[in-house]
């Protein structure tokens, strides 16, 4: 269990030592120890971001964060790697707003059922990774808006890819999925079980 | 304790507000206000231009126009060099001239530590004064600026910014409220104020305490800086963003589908933060085109005023 003392240190001090202790060692358990709730709050966020399990405890005036983490991460704690338990892991990668060509109208509509219809993967759905014109899909006014959060509270990451978002100028109106790079999506694509390509 | 006031005061310190607003003749009141802090920045110009954004903010949320200036500043004048203090001030004196305000003195002391701002003094239309205190039932809520700017800085200061992003909030904390006050003036607008230390909630609920109103907010209409939810996941939130969440917890309710990253940001304590405007139902939509075509790309209706006694906020 790595001990990390942060009473004392001003925010963001405390995160950013349990990131280096992260980084430094891999640990898997951690118990971090600061003197305000508002730092607890900062290190349990970021554990939890890191893939480990927490718990807070007050020990007179010390705030703890006393962090777990089961499975072997990756020397890199970041990106976040959550735990998936046993279950397959399919990244789906939706290149486009529209699911095959020809027809547009019905493209989107198919895109949008498709997109809606993946939940019936259950627990074997893992990611969604948007580029170039499936980034479309996740900023205001798109129909599967309220599709995509809701994946996103069962736990299912989203990304969405931010030199398209630049590229077409929408950065600023994105909804639903987290902003990534190209290394991430990289990653995603080895890590996953199964890739799926729209 | 008891304060000196008379019958000409409109807005006072018992209905505390941006601003203070004291008539002086029938169709003149003049609008007072003072606001000052410590390094957001490491630029010191930008700095200045921040700090004078956030003080010139008070009059615009007043519905007024602010047209003279003093500066406030303490400075470690015998351990840092003046060339700091220069650029700090020019960047407030260059903000005044784009909004066409006055610089007529200042104040200086010297601290160990490094503060500047603003007394404004602005002018409005007695009957024209825009309170806080006066959502009526049917309003509609519209934002004018995207929230995050409290945990930028935590990330900037934890050096996890990029360049890139790091300059678009200091551009986007320098940014004047003139031109969405300008606009604002044209529709019935019932109520506004502007979002900065308290956040979003915190300044809406003192927008809902004693209005005789509740609020409903739909999170997901609520421009963001995209950048600021990631790291609030990381846990670079600042500390005030947590003693706003435990002021106001007592009267907001979140759904469960409102994760807690966009919960931190609703928070989060803005620093120059944009206006929030509670105007009728039925001209919301062109309030918000007519901000867009004014260039505030990032205005939003995030939310509706009801009827509720209550007077509580629920965020969706």
């Amino acid at each position: 269990m790595r001990e990390i003392d942060a009473r004392g240190l001003a925010c963001p001090a405390p995160v950013l030592q349990t990131k280096a202790a992260l980084q430094e060692e891999s640990p898997n358990g951690v118990r971090v120890v600061v003197d305000n709730a508002a730092s607890q709050q900062n290190v349990q966020r970021f554990l939890e971001s890191q893939g480990f399990q927490t718990v807070l405890e007050q020990v007179e005036s010390d705030y703890v964060v006393i962090g777990n983490c089961e499975s072997m991460s990756s020397a890199r704690p970041h990106p976040a790697t959550e735990s998936h338990g046993d279950a397959k892991k399919i990244m789906v990668m939706c290149a486009s707003d529209r699911l095959g060509s020809g027809d547009d109208v019905l493209g989107l509509k198919l895109m949008v059922n498709f997109l809606r219809t993946l939940k019936e993967m259950g627990d074997e759905l893992w990611r969604l990774v948007f580029v170039n014109n499936g980034v479309k899909l996740t900023i205001e006014g798109s129909y599967v808006l309220e599709d995509l959060k809701a994946y996103e509270s069962a736990g299912i990451k989203i990304l969405v890819c931010g030199t398209c978002l630049d590229h077409f100028s929408i950065l600023e109106k994105k909804r639903a999925g987290e902003t990534t790079n190209m290394l991430d999506i990289v990653t995603a694509m080895q890590l996953a079980d199964k890739v799926i390509n729209i | 304790m008891t304060f000196p006031s008379d019958e000409n005061v409109i807005i006072g310190l018992d209905r505390a507000d941006d601003a203070g607003v004291y008539r002086i003749s029938d169709d003149l009141a003049l609008i007072q206000t003072v606001d000052f802090f410590t390094p957001i920045v490491d630029d010191p110009y930008w700095f200045g231009q921040i700090a004078a954004a956030n003080a010139l903010s008070d009059v615009y949320a007043m519905g007024g126009t602010p047209k003279t200036a003093m500066n406030l500043v303490a400075f470690p004048v015998k351990t840092m060099d003046l060339s700091i203090l220069r650029q700090i001030i020019q960047g407030g004196v260059d903000k005044l001239e784009e909004a066409e305000v006055v610089l007529i003195g200042g104040h200086s002391i010297d601290d160990k530590e490094i503060k500047y701002g603003l007394s404004v003094t602005g002018f409005i239309h007695p009957e024209r004064v825009l309170a806080k205190k006066n959502l009526q039932p049917g309003d509609c809520l519209v934002l004018t600026k995207p929230l995050g700017t409290g945990i930028v800085n935590t990330a900037i200061k934890a050096a996890m910014s990029s360049e890139q992003l790091t300059q678009k909030v200091t551009r986007l904390m320098a940014m004047l409220n003139r031109d969405a006050a300008r606009i604002m003036a044209d529709f019935d607008i019932s109520a506004c104020t502007d979002v900065t230390g308290f956040g979003l909630i915190g300044h809406l609920a003192e927008m809902v305490k004693g209005s005789g109103c509740s609020a409903k907010v739909d999170s997901g209409q609520v421009p963001v800086i995209p950048e600021a939810e990631e790291f609030a996941a990381m846990g670079l939130i600042p500390a005030g963003a947590y003693k706003n969440r435990e002021f106001s917890e007592q009267m907001i309710t979140f759904a469960e589908t409102v994760p807690r990253t966009l919960q931190d940001l609703l928070f989060d304590p803005q620093t120059s933060g944009g206006l929030m405007i509670s105007v009728s139902d039925v001209q919301c939509d062109d309030l918000i085109s007519a901000l867009k075509e004014g260039g505030i790309a990032d205005a939003a209706r995030i939310g509706d005023v009801v009827d509720s006694q209550e007077e509580v906020i629920s965020v969706i």
